[in-house]
């Protein structure tokens, strides 16, 4: 493929990340900042917001998901919303069956990993778009799927969990609750994906995402380091489906709808991929965007998500993460010689 | 043994629908190196302008040969003024324009034409006849043919005309054909027009099978992505034999493998894929690409 002069990329940084930068110290300040408002928060905001800042938790550990495929690895995945699916519905059956919490737990995090692996192993042995091709079809099959297997999902009616008192001992039913819990398991999930990407293993994403024949040369089968990407992925869609289930306490084959995935999809490129921040802003943008495009304009809906998500490519590449970097580049074109070359940042 | 041959034709007849949008994903792709999310969606925006058209009194046939004619149109404007930003970029920003514009048509075909299922006429008609002693539709058999005659003219077009080699040409190589004029950018709208053609033949086939909805070709696009995979992309009777198999297959399952039934043959391709992918992971027809560095 010839770049052109103008070659966007769905990442802010094109630099491969180099190995274990420190961490600059105004991260630190506005993590500890958002975490403070965050534990604070529900003690001062009526219940309904609190359901709709859990929900944003909830959407931002899925966005964080599918960026750890996409945004990081550079592979373009169609079905993340399956993970939160099949997470969910995990989750329903425990609490169903009455089984410890943390075992429900777990099992929502390991059996959408291992559907991940399964998918990645074939579908990774495919050079170029054929995760794409392949994830497409995790929606559109696991909705008449989970409608079949009505025993286990309820079939169309779907299933409600209620968490009834304080599964051991920790009071679910209790909306606050439910909003720390999500808190904690989300800060968890960040913390352990912004490590992640920063190491080694990032490296080697960003190396395969860049070019995956450089990635070979240097050693790092692009293969492996697919299908673990998409494992982790998978996995923590699982997460986000656990979460999801304490939040909403209900789910349907409608959870696994091809639309919901598409939204997921946007919200990442709103949000900015391969950018923890990002992920944040995705959840933001699919908890609220969607609610109020539908609350002003329900039949156009679907064209507004679809013009939002082009204009956003067409201008704004990065997605919103992306703007303090822009902001700062303009800022270092001005001083120094301006030219409109980006120089590779290297602070 | 007649339900048997029954079950065939009409697999052969909706894999042909499959593989008229897999070989329209297949053109793009050529040309571009992109998978288009949207192929699907455009065919569904020129299935519901065959719709219109017939609203406004036009017989069937020149409805759809209208819509065709708009698709090409409509398609040759979305690579020029939408994808060609994208082209030569990073491939996952276009893919995800695709898909971008897929969640847009969808939502302007809701908009306009509501997301309520609509009937839609037939070139065919409904009833059967006799073939060995088993009934077979009209539909299934002319769906068959039709798109048996459109693939032949694509394959006359791309081996024995100027405008095919210019178009093998630009996917062969973008740069050459460039520095040896060829109007690179023209030939690429003819080839996504070409495709969104052909999707909209698609469309004005299966919308009778289904009705008309705006998501209608959402499970269409999956099969035929299916079949793209397993036909190898670099090959274009490889994609056609390749939707037979799934249509005739998924027939086959839904009927004779009594856990599957109708509502989960979309799961037989992907199963057959995987099956394939660990055996030959290029594909059955493709060729493995070997990459010098």
């Amino acid at each position: 493929m010839p770049k052109t002069e103008f070659s966007p990329d769905l990442t802010a940084t094109v630099t491969t990340p180099p190995l274990h930068r420190r961490t600059p110290w105004w991260v630190w300040a506005i993590g500890v900042a958002v975490a403070v408002i965050l534990i604070v928060a529900p003690l001062m905001l009526p219940i309904p917001t609190n359901q709709m800042l859990a929900r944003v938790g909830v959407f931002a550990v899925a966005v964080l998901g599918l960026n750890v495929i996409m945004g990081y690895a550079g592979q373009v995945s169609l079905g993340q919303i399956f993970f939160l699916g099949f997470g969910a519905y995990v989750t329903a059956y425990g609490v169903e069956q009455e089984w410890p919490i943390l075992l429900t737990f777990l099992l929502a995090i390991v059996l959408p990993g291992v559907a991940g692996l399964v998918v990645a192993f074939a579908a990774a042995r495919l050079g170029g778009l054929a995760i794409a091709m392949v994830t497409i079809a995790l929606p559109i099959i696991g909705v008449p799927l989970a409608k079949r297997l009505s025993d286990l999902t309820g079939g169309s009616q779907g299933v409600s969990a209620r968490f009834s008192g304080a599964p051991d001992g920790v009071p679910l039913a209790d909306d606050q609750w439910q909003y720390y819990l999500v808190l904690l398991i989300g800060a968890i999930t960040f913390v352990l994906v912004y490590n992640l990407t920063r190491g080694k293993f990032g490296r080697a994403l960003a190396i395969v995402k860049e070019n995956e024949n450089v990635a070979k040369a240097m050693g790092i089968s692009p293969y492996r380091y697919k299908v673990m990407a998409f494992t982790i992925a998978a996995m923590i869609g699982g997460v986000s489906g656990f979460l999801y289930m304490v939040v909403v306490q209900y789910t349907s084959p409608e959870t696994l709808a091809f639309h919901h995935s598409i939204n997921l999809l946007a919200s990442m490129v709103v949000g900015g991929a391969g950018s923890i921040a990002g992920s944040i802003l995705g959840g933001l943008y699919y908890v609220f965007v969607p609610n109020f495009t539908n609350e002003i304009a329900p039949t156009l809906t679907a064209l507004i998500q679809g013009v939002i998500l082009l204009v956003v490519l067409f201008v704004l590449p990065g997605g919103l993460a992306s703007i303090p970097h822009r902001i700062r580049r303009v800022l270092r074109s001005r001083r120094a010689t301006p030219s409109d070359s980006p120089s590779p940042s290297r602070t | 043994m007649d339900q048997f041959i029954q079950l065939v034709v009409d697999g052969l007849g909706m894999g042909s629908v499959y593989a008229a949008l897999g070989l329209a994903i297949v053109l793009v792709n050529q040309a571009t190196g992109l998978i288009n999310f949207a192929q699907g969606g455009m065919a569904v925006l020129a299935a519901y302008f065959t719709y219109a058209f017939i609203g406004w009194g036009l017989p069937l046939i020149v409805a759809i040969l209208l819509s065709v004619i708009a698709s090409f149109v409509l398609g040759a404007i979305i690579e020029r003024f939408l994808m060609r930003r994208f082209e030569g970029g990073d491939p996952d920003t276009a893919v995800v324009a695709t898909v971008g514009l897929l969640t847009l048509l969808t939502g302007l075909c809701g908009w306009i034409w509501s997301y309520n299922n609509q009937n839609f006429p037939s070139l065919f008609p409904a009833a059967s006849f006799n073939l060995l002693g088993a009934s077979v539709s009209w539909r299934s058999l002319g769906t068959f043919l039709v798109i048996l005659v459109i693939m032949l003219l694509l394959q006359s077009l791309f081996k024995f005309s100027k405008l095919g080699l210019a178009l093998r040409a630009v996917a062969d190589n973008p740069a050459s054909s460039a520095l040896s004029g060829l109007p690179v950018g023209r030939l690429l709208m003819v080839g996504w027009g070409l495709a969104a053609a052909l999707g909209a033949v698609a469309g004005a086939l299966i919308a009778p099978r289904l009705t008309l909805t705006p998501g209608m070709m959402d499970s269409i696009l999956v099969y035929s992505l299916a079949a793209v995979i397993l036909g190898g992309m670099s090959s274009a009777l490889g994609v056609v034999v390749a939707a037979w198999v799934i249509g005739v297959l998924e027939n086959l399952a839904a009927v004779y493998v009594p856990w599957i039934g109708h509502d989960l043959k979309v799961a037989v391709p992907f199963v057959l894929l995987f099956i394939v992918l660990l055996v030959r992971p290029q594909g059955l027809f493709g060729r493995k690409s070997v990459v010098r560095v």
